[in-house]
C-alpha cells in the first residue's frame, strides 16, 4: 500500500486529508508541524507528502528543503496545502522543491486524482 | 489619551483577544467532534451504499430481470390454456349431445328388432301349426319352425341386453351432459378470474418493476449526491482552519494595538485607528465565512440524511411484494392445471364407459348379421319347398313371404344400427382426439412456461430474501446514521454558539474604535495607509484577509465569493 504523509498544525485538516486518502486506499501518516514531518519522513519512507505552509517550529518551505536532502526523497512528490495563494509564495514553494500547490480547502476528488497521478 | 481611559481600553482589548483565543480553543474541540462524527457518518453512509449497491446489483441481475417477460409468457399461456379448455369442453358437450341422439336412434332400432323377434316367435308358432296340419308332408318345415324359435329367443335376449346397456349409457351421457353444462359457466368464470388476476398481477409487477428499474439510476444519483455532500463537509471542515488562522491574525493585531495604547504615543493613533477599522472588517468577514461553512455542514449532513428516506432503502420490501404476488399467481395456475387434469380424467372415464357398450353393439351386430343371413337362407329354402308342395303349402308360403319381409327389415335395421355405431365411434374418437390434443399440447405449453417462470421466480425469491436481509441491515445502518447526524448536528450547533461570540468581540472593538475616534478625531484620515497595510497584512495567509484590509483602508469592494467552499483544484508545477 502506498504511504502518504500529511503535515499540518491543524488537526481537522490532517483528519480530512487522512480521511480522504485512506478511503482512496492509501496509508496515511500524520505530522503536526514541519519539524515533526521531517522526523517522520526520515524514520519511514513515504511515497508522497502533503504539507501546510505556515506552521510553528518549522514551516512547509523549510521542511521541503530539508526533506529533499533526505536519502530517497529527491523525487518524492510534495504538495503544498495552504491558505496562501500568492504567486511569490508559490514560487518559493516551487524553488524549495514542491511538486504542486493546493489552496485550502482542497477538493477531495481532485486531490485523489492528483495523488493517483503522482503515486503510481 | 487620559490616564483613566487607557487601562480600561487596554483591558478591553486584551479581554477581546482572550475571548477570541478561548473561542478558537473551544471551536477546535468542536470541529474535532464534527470531523470525527462526520467520518463515522461517512462510514455508515458507505455501509448503506454498499448494501444498497448489492441489492441493486442483485435486482439488476439478468436472471431476475427476465422474470417479468416470463410472467407475461405464463399469463399468455394460462389464457391460451383456459381458452382451449373451454373450447375442448364445448366440443365434448357437443359430442355427448350428438351421442345422446344416436343412442336414441340405437334404442329405437333395438326396439324395432325386439318387435321383429316377437313377430318371428309368432311365425315359429304358426309354422309349427302348419307342420302339424300337413303331417308327413310338412316334416321338412319342422326345421324352419325350430330355427325361427331359436332366432327369436337369441335376438330377444341380445336386444334386451343391448337395450339395458343403451339405457345405462344414455343415463351416463345425460349425467356427463349435465356436468359439462354446469361446468361450462364455471370455466368461463374461471377464465374471467384468471384474466383479471393476471391483469392485476402484471400491474403490480409492472409497477414494482418500474420502480426497480429506477433503482440503479437512483443508486448512482445517491452515490453521486453522497460523494458531493461528503466532499462538501471535507471542504467545510477545512473552513475552520482558515477561520482559525484569520482569528489568530486579529488576535495578533489586537495585542499590538493594546501595546501601542499602553505606550501613549500620539503618533500611533492613526495606525491604531486603522488597525481597529481593519479588525472590525476582518471580524465581520470571519462571521460571514463561518456562517457559510457552518451552513455547508448543515446542508451536507441534511443531504446525507435524505438517503435514509430514499426509495432505494425500500427496495427490499418491494422485491418481496413482487415475489409474493408472482408466487401466488403461479400457485393459482398450478391449481388450475391440477383441476383440468381431474376434469380430463373424468371425461376420459366417460369415453371409456362407451367402449363396453360399443363392444356389446358390435357383438349384437354380428348376431344380427348372422340372423339376417340365416333368415335369407330360410326364406329361400321355405319358398322353394312351399312352391314344390303347391296349394297344400299356401300357408307355409305365406309364412315364408313374411320371413322374407322380416329378413329385409332386419337387414335394414342391422345396417342402420351399424351406421349409428360407426357414427358414435367417429364422434367419440374425434372428441377424444380433441381432448387429447388439448390435454397434451396445451398442458405441455403451459407446463413449460410455468417451469421457466418457476425457475425465474426462484431467482427472484433469492433476490427478495437477500433484499429483505439487506433491508434489515440498511435499517440498522440508517438508525446509526441518524444517531451520528444528531451528534454532528449537536457539535455544529455548539460551533455556531462558539463563533456567535465573535459578535460580542466586534461590539467591544467597535466601542473601542468609537472611543478612540472621540479621543483622537480624524486619526484614521491622517493614517499612512500603506504603512498600515504592511503592518497588519504581514502575517496574513489568505486572500480574503487582504481584500478585507483593502476594503477597510481604501473602501475597495470585497469580492462576493472569495473562499471557495466547494474545494480548490491542485496546481502542479
Amino acid at each position: 500500500m502506498r504511504r502518504i504523509l500529511t503535515v499540518d498544525d491543524s488537526a481537522s485538516i490532517r483528519q480530512m486529508v487522512s480521511f480522504t486518502l485512506t478511503n482512496a486506499g492509501y496509508e496515511v501518516g500524520e505530522a503536526v508541524d514541519g519539524k515533526d514531518g521531517l522526523e517522520k519522513a526520515s524514520q519511514k519512507s513515504f511515497d508522497l507528502i502533503i504539507t501546510d505552509l505556515n506552521m510553528p517550529n518549522m514551516d512547509g518551505i523549510e521542511m521541503i528543503t530539508a526533506v529533499r536532502k533526505l536519502p530517497g526523497y529527491g523525487f518524492t512528490p510534495i504538495l503544498m496545502l495552504t491558505t496562501e495563494s500568492q504567486a511569490e509564495k508559490k514560487d518559493a514553494g516551487r524553488k524549495a522543491g514542491a511538486t504542486g500547490w493546493i489552496v485550502k480547502p482542497f477538493n477531495a476528488e481532485q486531490l485523489i486524482a492528483v495523488v493517483q497521478k503522482l503515486v503510481k | 489619551m487620559s490616564v483613566e481611559v487607557k487601562p480600561e481600553v487596554v483591558g478591553a482589548i486584551e479581554q477581546a483577544e482572550r475571548e477570541l483565543q478561548a473561542l478558537v480553543a473551544d471551536s477546535e474541540s468542536e470541529i474535532g467532534a464534527v470531523a470525527h462524527g462526520f467520518q463515522e457518518l461517512a462510514h455508515d453512509t458507505d455501509e448503506i451504499l454498499r448494501l444498497a449497491g448489492e441489492v441493486v446489483g442483485c435486482v439488476e441481475d439478468e436472471k431476475v430481470l427476465s422474470v417479468l417477460p416470463k410472467v407475461r409468457s405464463l399469463g399468455a399461456a394460462a389464457r391460451q390454456f383456459v381458452r382451449e379448455r373451454l373450447e375442448a369442453t364445448e366440443g365434448v358437450l357437443e359430442t355427448v349431445t350428438a351421442e345422446a341422439k344416436l343412442l336414441d336412434r340405437l334404442s329405437q332400432l333395438t326396439r324395432g328388432q325386439r318387435s321383429i323377434a316377437r313377430e318371428t316367435q309368432t311365425l315359429s308358432v304358426l309354422t309349427n301349426i302348419e307342420v302339424a296340419r300337413l303331417g308327413q308332408l310338412g316334416a321338412g318345415f319342422q326345421y324352419l319352425a325350430h330355427e325361427l324359435d331359436e332366432f327369436s329367443q337369441t335376438v330377444a335376449k341380445s336386444t334386451r341386453e343391448l337395450s339395458s346397456h343403451t339405457e345405462e349409457r344414455k343415463a351416463s351421457v345425460e349425467e356427463t351432459k349435465r356436468l359439462l353444462a354446469t361446468g361450462l359457466p364455471r370455466i368461463r368464470r374461471e377464465f374471467a378470474r384468471i384474466e383479471s388476476d393476471l391483469v392485476n398481477a402484471l400491474a403490480v409487477v409492472d409497477s414494482s418493476q418500474e420502480q426497480l428499474a429506477r433503482a440503479p439510476v437512483q443508486f448512482r444519483g445517491c452515490v453521486e449526491e453522497i460523494a458531493s455532500q461528503i466532499a462538501g463537509v471535507v471542504a467545510a471542515v477545512q473552513g475552520h482552519d482558515i477561520t482559525r488562522q484569520q482569528l489568530e491574525h486579529v488576535q495578533e493585531a489586537l495585542l499590538w494595538m493594546a501595546g501601542r495604547i499602553e505606550e501613549e504615543d500620539d503618533a500611533d493613533q492613526p495606525q491604531i485607528a486603522a488597525g481597529l477599522a481593519i479588525q472590525l472588517f476582518q471580524l465581520r468577514g470571519i462571521q460571514e465565512t463561518v456562517g457559510r461553512w457552518l451552513e455547508q455542514i448543515r446542508c451536507c449532513t441534511g443531504g446525507i440524511e435524505r438517503i435514509s428516506s430514499s426509495e432505494l432503502v425500500k427496495i427490499g420490501p418491494l422485491v418481496l411484494d413482487q415475489e409474493r404476488e408472482l408466487s401466488a399467481q403461479l400457485a393459482r395456475i398450478e391449481a388450475l392445471e391440477q383441476e383440468c387434469e381431474k376434469d380430463n380424467e373424468e371425461v376420459q372415464g366417460t369415453f371409456a364407459g362407451l367402449s363396453s357398450l360399443m363392444r356389446l353393439v358390435g357383438e349384437h351386430l354380428e348376431k344380427s348379421r348372422y340372423v339376417r343371413d340365416r333368415l335369407q337362407l330360410l326364406t329361400f329354402n321355405s319358398i322353394v319347398e312351399a312352391s314344390r308342395l303347391g296349394s297344400q303349402a299356401d300357408a307355409i308360403l305365406e309364412i315364408s313371404q313374411s320371413i322374407k319381409r322380416i329378413s329385409v327389415e332386419w337387414a335394414e335395421m342391422t345396417e342402420r344400427s351399424a351406421q349409428a355405431k360407426e357414427e358414435i365411434l367417429a364422434l367419440v374418437e374425434e372428441a377424444k382426439t380433441g381432448m387429447q390434443a388439448f390435454s397434451e399440447d396445451s398442458k405441455e405449453g403451459l407446463t413449460a412456461v410455468r417451469g421457466e417462470t418457476s425457475a425465474g421466480l426462484e431467482h427472484l425469491r433469492e433476490a427478495a430474501q437477500f433484499a429483505a436481509d439487506s433491508a434489515a441491515e440498511i435499517e440498522a445502518a440508517t438508525a446509526r446514521l441518524q444517531g451520528r447526524l444528531s451528534e454532528v448536528g449537536g457539535a455544529r450547533d455548539r460551533l455556531d454558539g462558539c463563533f456567535s461570540r465573535i459578535g460580542t468581540v466586534r461590539e467591544v472593538v467597535d466601542g473601542i474604535k468609537r472611543d478612540q475616534e472621540a479621543l483622537a478625531p480624524g486619526a484614521l484620515e491622517r493614517c499612512d495607509r500603506k504603512m498600515a497595510e504592511e503592518r497588519f497584512s504581514a502575517s496574513y495567509t489568505t486572500e480574503i484577509e487582504r481584500h478585507l484590509l483593502r476594503a477597510a483602508l481604501y473602501g475597495t469592494p470585497v469580492p462576493e465569493v472569495e473562499q471557495n467552499l466547494a474545494g480548490n483544484d491542485v496546481e502542479l508545477f
